[in-house]
């Protein structure tokens, strides 16, 4: 059975990488999910709005908490508490990279 | 279900929160990697003995 | 048989858990496979990095990471690797399905 996998991005400099690495793993046969947390994406490339659409044409999602990440790149609204009931069905956690700085 | 929660630093409030949800009703355990020298023999006994390890940032 | 554990690195930040963790996982029989990808690609220009490499059984990095770090994929191959292990993240997926216990570091 395909296992389902989600990354969690919680820091700019790693979110859009860490979207790329969830991509790797859709294409591996797996239900790959990744929730953008308390970061607003800026500078987001065809290449990486690509990653994005490919890993829901894989039948995962990318999510956002932060409204701006909704109304500019489409991601789905999720709040806090619905991604930890959703981690709760997966098969892996990954928090991706290190804390911002500023809430560590 | 046993679920090993593993802190690579201070937990923030997000991150107590998701915790808090994952480990609801669950048979979970914590290990703090964020020490000065952490039991690495301890850790691997219980990641072994773990059905799932979740290693928070 | 101790139980095989994949260790995903995305952090610059945890070469010595990396190495502590394999160690002791080492010591118990585990095998152990390392694949380290973005940010997590600096850890190979650690002084410990051609030891780890000797105490698991499989190290491989992520090569598209490491060019968009800066560094060369083809000319500056990290001691203690092969060109084979300059790799995707389908080592990652790797780990996941063949590995029976997984960290994030």
């Amino acid at each position: 059975m395909s296992k389902k996998v989600g990354f969690l991005l919680v820091n700019k400099d790693y979110t859009l990488d860490g979207v790329r690495s969830a991509l790797g793993l859709a294409v591996e046969n797996m239900y790959a999910y990744a929730y953008v947390m308390n970061n607003e994406l800026t500078d987001v490339s065809d290449y990486h709005k690509e990653n994005i659409d490919w890993i829901r044409d894989m039948e995962g999602e990318v999510y956002s908490t932060v409204d701006a990440n909704v109304d500019n790149l489409g991601l789905v609204k999720i709040s806090l508490e619905e991604i930890g009931k959703q981690l709760r069905d997966l098969d892996f956690v990954i928090p991706y990279g290190i804390l911002r700085s500023d809430k560590s | 279900m046993k679920l090993l929660n593993v802190y690579r630093s201070e937990p923030n409030d997000d991150t107590k929160k998701l915790v808090e949800i994952v480990s609801e009703g669950r048979d979970a355990e914590a290990f703090n990697l964020n020490v000065e020298s952490p039991d690495y023999d301890a850790l691997v006994d219980k990641v072994l003995a773990a059905d799932q390890t979740i290693c928070w940032w | 048989m101790a139980k095989s554990l994949g260790i995903f690195v995305t952090s610059p930040q945890n070469m010595r858990h990396v190495m502590g963790i394999t160690k002791a996982a080492k010591a118990k029989g585990s095998k152990v496979k390392v694949f380290f990808t973005w940010y997590g690609v600096h850890l190979t220009k650690c002084k410990d990095f051609p030891d780890l490499c000797e105490l698991a059984d499989e190290v491989s990095i992520c090569a598209d990471s490491y060019k968009k770090c800066g560094y060369d994929p083809a000319g500056d191959i990290p001691k203690g690797l092969e060109a084979k292990d300059m790799a995707t993240q389908g080592q990652h997926g790797a780990i996941i399905e063949e590995y029976e216990c997984y960290l994030t570091l």
